[in-house]
């Protein structure tokens, strides 16, 4: 199973109810070709780290999506977005498998990293004796 | 008799994201994203944070995704 997630900027002068059709009409692609929306989160007006088209401030919305595998709507939604001079930025992210790289990890490290942070007291113990000598 | 070696003090480094035991690197945390981006805004280098490799390479590409999104900036002018 792949997981995605999506952000796009909509320009701050198109209404909240306007953003939320968008959004719709998204998410309706989505579904449309199969994938299922689980979490949708409106981070709402954010000020911009630089000026895009001028703009300094921009309307976030996030889409964390699932898909059985396969072919997804993703890139005919991107190329929607691309058209639409009112979205900003978009992002769209893979994330199942850096997920679970990072689960991988968690499960190795306990044993692992504890033993590694003995080491380095240690060897910070050390370093202060040296700098008595000093 | 030797000249007197001088011993440098040094504190060791250690790669934050080990040491806190984050393994995913979202590029939506900006809070943690900033403290590898400082003034110039340029990404901070491993030999100066004591980043790992491992965890170096995730950053930097969760750095440039922030960017794209305008969550953090690329330069300050």
């Amino acid at each position: 199973m792949r997981t995605y997630e999506l952000v796009f900027v909509v320009d701050p002068r198109v209404s909240d109810e306007d953003v939320v059709t968008l959004t719709q009409e998204y998410k309706q692609m989505i579904s449309a070709g199969g994938s299922e929306i689980v979490t949708e989160e409106n981070w709402g007006r954010r000020k911009l780290a630089y000026p895009i088209n001028k703009l300094s401030e921009g309307k976030y919305v996030f889409l964390g999506i699932t898909s059985g595998g396969g072919k997804t709507s993703l890139p005919e939604v991107e190329h929607r977005m691309r058209q639409n001079d009112k979205i900003l930025r978009y992002l769209t992210v893979r994330t199942d498998e850096d997920l679970k790289r990072a689960a991988r990890r968690k499960q190795a490290s306990p044993a692992g990293a504890d033993a590694e942070r003995a080491d380095s007291a240690a060897d910070h113990d050390h370093d202060l004796d040296t700098e008595e000598e000093v | 008799m030797g000249r007197p070696r001088k011993v440098f003090f040094r504190r060791r480094k250690v790669c934050k994201f080990c040491a806190d035991k984050i393994d995913y690197i979202d590029y939506k945390d900006v809070k943690l994203l900033q403290q590898f981006i400082p003034e110039r805004s340029k990404i901070l280098p491993r030999r100066i944070s004591g980043t790992c490799a491992t965890h170096q390479r995730p950053l930097q590409q969760a750095i440039k995704r922030a960017r794209h999104l305008a969550l953090i900036p690329f330069t300050t002018d």
